[in-house]
């Protein structure tokens, strides 16, 4: 996965600590990400957009269960009665 | 998805690359769509192991909960079901919230893939903008396809005709299923911005197909086929019937082969499977990389046998859902009354109502019938020719996709030479120029040669019967290994993380 991303700056501490990580790891996954990741993988970057935490989304989805369930209900009340 | 997909290998074949566009760029269409889309923030801090487990599982139980809650006002879920030979690889429900599954999603991330590999929309990676729009694009082209199947399943009539349902009820279903679909994007958008583990689509995949194989085994319905009720479950079965019958070896003989149940062959047929595929996955070929700058240190760039992992089958499953949805489509309604005798539609495939899952069809001749698995050992034994030929038909297929795959998605020799001399990595032995010569050596091998393996590894979980189909099972133990590989990273630097 080192070898996708962008590489550290040359020479830099950080570039020899992934060099250290990548020797100690080897035999790791680098070539998984290419081939395989690049379909299933879409959004990775930052795009402009209609920003929502986590949070909201964990939520929205929970009240989109709860109203399907409540339609169910109201119908099974609702319509029972009026037919 | 069909047409889409179809529409889109036409306009492949007829534009080819670099002849739309011009200085006209159709991505900057997106743009005024932009801000409406919904976008999960990225997370600004690093986000620890355990909160990813926690948001994952959260996830993992909205996608499952949504399968299984049946959509409101729908009437009917009676007759063929056309999409059934797509449900395992889409992770999608009848009758549910779920109907959709990911379809929305795979469907507009393969169209840009190919859009963007082929170049008929040109996209340059390096420029952020760019990116933007591709992914603005995506996510745009998912929610429309949400839309638009919504509204096509509605009016073909697959929950009841329109008159049935009412026109309130129609439009409730529709805003349900697109919801859903959007709601899927956001949760798969949720697990890849580093929130959870890997990514949403292949996890919904995996927990499909494992919940399918769970339920074969453990299921505790009852079902009457004539020699009194007998248990779904494999596992449960076998203990039923080793305790109720007296003759104990036919009992077990009856447990190991019945026919129209899944019986406990079947399940160790997929415990094999699942073991022999994880044997494969530690198959790779190690090439020893140096940096130029940093003297002495020492990497590797590991190829893979399974080079391009998962990718041949889902192609190729998609490729063989379209020809059986084309197929049972013209079989079953447009050419019926006028042309049931024709031969090109024969010739693609005749669909016989299957006898033991009732409203099934199964392909009984015709190019169908060809490429789809032998349905048991006898009859294999029975049309050797059928199975000879299914045979060849995967592992060419599986090899062929495979070998476009990395040419699409960016991972071929000439990709990966460039990368590792973006890195200033050479290889030990070999001047700088014969980086790519030495890659092609193995790249292109590893890729056909690993997708022909995943389609053997296909053809020997279909003729021992595995559950669920042998595209099924090879999908989620890939997925699982990948899952596996990510924890055992993520575990990794957590470690490293508390280490210094």
């Amino acid at each position: 996965m080192a070898l996708n991303g962008g590489a550290p700056p040359r020479g830099s501490a950080a570039a020899a600590a992934s060099m250290r990580r990548r020797r100690t790891t080897s035999g790791g996954t680098g070539a998984s990400g290419g081939a395989a990741g690049s379909m299933l993988q879409f959004y990775t970057d930052d795009a402009p957009g209609l920003k929502i935490s986590p949070n909201v989304v964990l939520i929205m989805s929970i009240g989109f269960i709860a109203f399907v369930a409540v339609l169910h209900v109201m119908g099974k009340l609702y319509f029972v009665r009026t037919q | 998805m069909c047409p889409l997909q179809m529409v889109m290998q036409v306009v492949l074949v007829w534009f080819g690359p670099n002849k739309m566009g011009g200085g006209f760029r159709v991505l900057h269409l997106v743009r005024p769509f932009l801000s409406f889309l919904p976008e999960v923030q990225s997370a600004d801090r690093k986000v620890p192991f355990r909160e990813k487990v926690i948001y994952t599982v959260i996830s993992l139980f909205i996608f499952l909960v949504c399968s299984q809650l049946p959509l409101y006002g729908i009437h009917s879920t009676t007759g063929a079901d056309p999409f059934y030979w797509m449900r395992v690889i889409l992770a999608s429900n009848r009758g549910t919230v779920m109907e959709l599954g990911i379809t929305p999603i795979v469907t507009s991330g393969l169209v840009m893939q190919l859009l963007a590999g082929s170049k008929i929309i040109e996209v340059d990676n390096n420029v952020r903008e760019d990116r933007a729009l591709l992914n603005g694009a995506q996510k745009l082209l998912g929610i429309l396809i949400a839309i638009g199947e919504a509204v096509a399943y509605v009016l073909s009539g697959m929950y009841g005709s329109v008159g049935q349902l009412g026109v309130g009820n129609a439009i409730l279903i529709i805003i349900q299923l697109c919801f859903a679909g959007i709601i899927v994007i956001c949760l798969d958008e949720l697990l890849q911005k580093g929130y959870g583990l890997g990514s949403g689509i292949s996890l919904f995949i995996a927990t499909n197909i494992c919940e399918n194989i769970i339920w074969k085994a453990f299921s505790p319905t009852t079902i009457n086929s004539g020699r009194g009720a007998e248990f779904e479950g494999a596992v449960i079965a076998l203990f039923h019937l080793l305790i109720t019958r007296t003759d104990k070896v036919r009992a077990l003989r009856e447990a190991f082969y019945r026919q129209n149940l899944p019986n406990v062959t079947n399940l160790l047929a997929t415990v094999l499977i699942f073991l022999i595929v994880i044997y494969f996955q530690g198959f790779r070929v190690v090439l020893p990389v140096r940096s130029k700058n940093a003297r002495g240190q020492q990497g590797s760039y590991p190829i893979k046998l399974f080079y391009t992992s998962n990718m041949p089958i889902i192609l190729q499953s998609a490729l063989v859902s379209n020809l059986y949805f084309i197929s049972q489509v013209l079989e079953d309604n447009l050419l019926y009354r006028k042309y049931s005798g024709n031969f090109l539609v024969n010739l693609l495939g005749t669909w016989k109502e299957s006898e033991y899952s009732g409203g099934q069809f199964v392909p009984v001749g015709g190019i169908a019938y060809y490429i789809t698995a032998p349905s048991s050992l006898a009859d294999m034994a029975a049309n050797p020719f059928h199975a000879l030929f299914y045979l060849v038909f995967m592992l060419s297929a599986c090899a062929l996709f495979s070998k476009t795959w990395i040419e699409v998605s960016g991972s071929s020799a000439r990709d990966v030479a460039k990368q590792l001399k973006e890195q200033q990595m050479v290889m030990p032995g070999h001047r700088e120029a014969n980086l790519q010569k030495e890659l092609n050596r193995y790249i292109p091998t590893a890729a056909a040669f690993g997708g022909m393996c995943i389609g053997a590894l296909t053809v020997l979980a279909d003729f021992m019967g595995a559950i669920g189909s042998g595209t099924g099972i090879l999908l989620a133990v890939t997925i699982i290994y990948q899952y596996f590989e990510t924890f055992e990273k993520e575990r990794a630097s957590e470690l490293g993380f508390f280490g210094f």
